[in-house]
C-alpha cells in the first residue's frame, strides 16, 4: 500500500530508499504512536503496584483506609519504617539474607562454571550421559523431594541451620547449562595453546575460561543472586528460630501479625524489595542483554 | 544423539592427559555425589514414605503399600486441587503467553525508550512473589484496597476479590501474568531478533500490509518461540502458585484456590501427613514427567545446539 503513493517518481530515483524513508515516516505517525500509546498504558499497569506500595508505606493509619485513595500522604510519616525495624528486626533480616545469598550465588556460579567448561571442552568416556542424567533432574519438581530432603536434613541435625540452607542448593543445573552452552563460543585452540605453554588446568580454568565467560558470568551472578534472596519454601520448612529467619519468610511472618496495619506491611514490603530492584536497575543492561546471550539458543 | 554417544565410547579420541583426568576426575566426583545424594535418593525414599502412613510425631510408621495412592483417588478434595492447579496453570499460561506476545510484538519495532520500557516490565520478576502478593493482597482488599475504590468511581459495588470463590483464582492468575509477562517478553523479542529483516523489506516491497506482515512472517518464524513458552509455562504451572497462594489465600476461600503445590506444603507440613503428601508429590512428578517427554516429542528439543 506504501507502494502506491510513489506511482509517478522518475525511475532514475532510488525507489527503494525513498519508499523505506516513507513507511518508516508513516509507521512513526500511525503506527508507533499507538505502540508508545498500548506500552505506556502496560507499563503503568506494572508500576502501579509499585507506586501504591511506596505510597502506602508513607501514609498514617488513618489516611490508608481513606477515600477517595490519594497519591501523596497528606501528612507523609516515615513511622511505618521505624516500626518494621523495630518489630520485625529488619537489619538482622537483611544481614542473614545477604549473607546466604552471596555464600549460595558464589557456590551455584562457580560449581557450574567448572561444570559447564568440563561438559563443553572435554571430550571423555560417559561425559554425554553423565551430562543428562544430570540434566534431566532440571524437570523433578521441587515438591518432590523437599519433604525426603526435609527428613534428611532433621536426621544429619541440620534443622534450623544454615547449613541446611546452603549445601542442599551448592550445585545447580540452569547455570551449568548456560555455561556449557556459552562454552561453544571460547575457541578450544586457546586452551590447547595454553597447555602447550605450560598452564595447569585449574590456571586454565581460573584464568583463562572465568575471564573469557565475563557476560554469561554477570548475568547469571544477577540471576542467581536474585533467585537466592527471594527463595522462600525451603527457608520456611528447615528454619525455625526467628533470629535465623531470611527476608522473604520474615515478611511472611510479618504481614501475618501486622494485617491489618497496612502501612507498616507496605514499608516492609518495600524493605524486602527495594535493595534488590537497585541493584538490579544498577546492572540492568548487562542482564537483559545476558538474558539474550545466554538464554535463548536451545 | 544415540550415534553421538556412540561414538564418544568408541571413539579414538579419549587419549587424555594425565592432569587433564585429574581434573575431570576431582570435579566430577563430588557432583555426581551430590546429585546421588540430594536429587536421586529423594526421589526413591519419596517412594518409600508414600508407601508408609508416615508422621514426623510417633516412631511408628506402618507400611499401608499403595493405600495412599487408593485414598488420593476416592478424595474428593484431590480432584478438587487437581481441577484448581489445572485451571491456573492453563488460564494463567495462555494468558499471559498472549498478553507478553502482544507486547513484544508492539515492542519489538521500537527503538527509543525500549530499555526503559523493558526494565518497567521486568520490574516485577525481580520482586520476591511474597513481596508482590503483600501488595496485590492489599490492592484486592474489598473496603479499602485500591482496586474496588477506583471501581466505586465507576459505580461498581465492591468486589470481595479474594473472598470470593468466583474471583480468587481469577485474581491469582492475573498477579501471576503481571509478575511474569517481562521475562515471557523477553524471550519473545530474543526469538524475534532471530527473523531475518530481509523478509520483511521483500514483503513490503511486494506490497504486504503490517498486519499480513504478522501473520504471514512474524507469528508462523515465532511459532517454536510460543509453543516453547507455552509448554514450559505449563509444565511449570503445576508445581507452581505456592508463593503466591500461601500469601493471599491460604487456598481459600472453600479451598478454591488451593493447588497442587500448596496442598502438598499443607499435608506434609501442617497436617502433618507426610505419606500422604508424598503420594500427591508422585502424582505431580508423573504429571510432570509426561508433559515433559510430550514436549520431547512435539519439539526435537535438539539441546546440542
Amino acid at each position: 500500500m506504501a507502494n502506491q503513493d510513489f506511482v509517478g517518481i522518475p525511475s532514475q530515483v532510488d525507489t527503494r530508499a525513498l519508499n523505506r524513508g516513507a513507511t518508516d515516516f508513516q509507521r512513526l505517525r500511525r503506527g508507533l504512536l499507538i505502540n508508545y500509546l498500548v506500552l505506556g498504558a502496560g507499563a503503568i499497569l506494572m508500576v502501579v503496584p509499585f507506586i501504591w506500595m511506596i505510597s502506602t508505606s508513607f501514609k498514617p493509619q488513618a489516611e490508608t483506609v481513606s477515600f477517595p485513595p490519594r497519591l501523596f500522604p497528606i501528612n507523609p510519616t516515615i513511622s511505618n519504617y521505624i516500626d518494621v525495624f523495630d518489630r520485625a528486626n529488619m537489619g538482622r533480616l537483611y544481614w542473614n539474607t545477604t549473607f546466604i545469598s552471596v555464600i549460595k550465588t558464589i557456590f551455584n556460579i562457580y560449581t557450574s562454571a567448572l561444570l559447564g567448561y568440563i561438559f563443553g571442552k572435554f571430550v571423555f568416556r560417559g561425559r554425554d550421559i553423565i551430562f543428562y542424567i544430570l540434566l534431566s533432574t532440571w524437570i523433578i519438581p521441587f515438591e518432590v523431594y523437599l519433604i525426603p530432603l526435609y527428613l534428611m536434613t532433621v536426621q544429619v541435625g541440620w534443622a534450623d541451620t544454615y547449613t541446611a540452607l546452603i549445601v542442599p542448593e551448592i550445585f545447580t543445573i540452569y547455570a551449568m547449562f548456560m555455561f556449557r552452552q556459552f562454552m561453544y563460543t571460547i575457541p578450544t585452540e586457546l586452551i590447547d595453546a595454553a597447555r602447550i605453554d605450560g598452564a595447569g588446568e585449574w590456571y586454565i580454568f581460573h584464568r583463562i575460561i572465568i575471564p573469557l565467560s565475563r557476560a554469561a558470568l554477570f548475568t547469571l551472578i544477577a540471576f542467581y543472586f536474585m533467585w537466592n534472596w527471594n527463595d522462600f519454601l525451603w527457608p520456611l520448612v528447615v528454619i525455625s528460630s526467628h533470629d535465623k529467619y531470611v527476608i522473604t519468610v520474615g515478611l511472611a511472618t510479618f504481614v501475618g501479625e501486622f494485617w491489618n496495619q497496612y502501612g507498616v506491611i507496605m514499608a516492609g514490603a518495600s524493605l524486602a524489595i527495594v535493595p534488590i530492584l537497585a541493584l538490579f536497575i544498577a546492572v540492568q543492561r548487562f542482564i537483559i542483554e545476558g538474558v539474550v546471550l545466554t538464554g535463548l539458543k536451545g | 544423539m544415540i550415534q553421538n554417544i556412540a561414538q564418544k565410547f568408541t571413539g579414538s579420541r579419549s587419549t587424555l592427559r594425565a592432569a587433564e583426568h585429574r581434573f575431570i576426575i576431582i570435579a566430577l566426583v563430588p557432583t555426581i555425589l551430590f546429585y546421588a545424594i540430594v536429587k536421586f535418593y529423594p526421589i526413591f525414599f519419596s517412594f518409600f514414605i508414600s508407601m508408609h502412613e508416615w508422621s514426623l510425631f510417633g516412631n511408628v510408621s506402618p507400611f499401608v503399600g499403595l493405600d495412599n495412592y487408593v485414598l488420593l483417588a476416592k478424595d474428593s478434595l484431590f480432584y478438587k486441587v487437581m481441577w484448581n492447579t489445572m485451571y491456573r496453570t492453563f488460564a494463567g499460561t495462555f494468558l499471559g503467553a498472549f498478553c507478553s506476545l502482544i507486547v513484544a510484538l508492539i515492542l519489538n519495532p521500537i527503538k527509543r525508550g525500549s530499555i526503559l520500557l523493558r526494565l518497567l516490565y521486568f520490574l516485577p520478576v525481580m520482586t520476591s512473589v511474597i513481596a508482590s502478593a503483600t501488595i496485590w493482597k492489599w490492592m484486592l482488599q474489598t473496603r479499602f484496597g485500591l482496586l474496588n475504590q477506583l471501581l466505586s468511581f465507576v459505580g461498581i459495588q465492591p468486589v470481595p476479590w479474594l473472598q470470593s470463590t468466583t474471583w480468587a483464582m481469577p485474581s491469582i492468575i492475573v498477579m501471576g501474568i503481571w509478575g511474569g509477562i517481562g521475562f515471557t517478553v523477553i524471550i519473545y523479542l530474543a526469538g524475534l531478533k532471530g527473523i531475518p529483516k530481509d523478509y520483511y523489506e521483500a514483503a513490503e516491497i511486494d506490497g504486504a500490509s503490517s498486519l499480513q506482515l504478522a501473520f504471514r512472517i512474524t507469528l508462523p518464524l515465532l511459532k517454536p518461540v510460543v509453543s516453547f513458552v507455552l509448554i514450559t509455562g505449563v509444565i511449570g504451572g503445576f508445581s507452581g502458585g505456592f508463593q503466591a497462594i500461601y500469601m493471599m489465600t491460604g487456598g481459600g476461600p472453600l479451598d478454591s484456590t488451593r493447588v497442587l503445590a500448596l496442598h502438598i506444603y499443607d499435608y506434609a507440613f501442617q497436617r502433618m501427613f507426610m505419606g500422604q503428601a508424598s503420594s500427591m508429590s508422585f502424582v505431580l512428578f508423573a504429571i510432570v514427567l509426561i508433559l515433559t517427554l510430550v514436549q520431547f516429542k512435539l519439539q526435537r528439543v535438539d539441546w546440542e545446539l
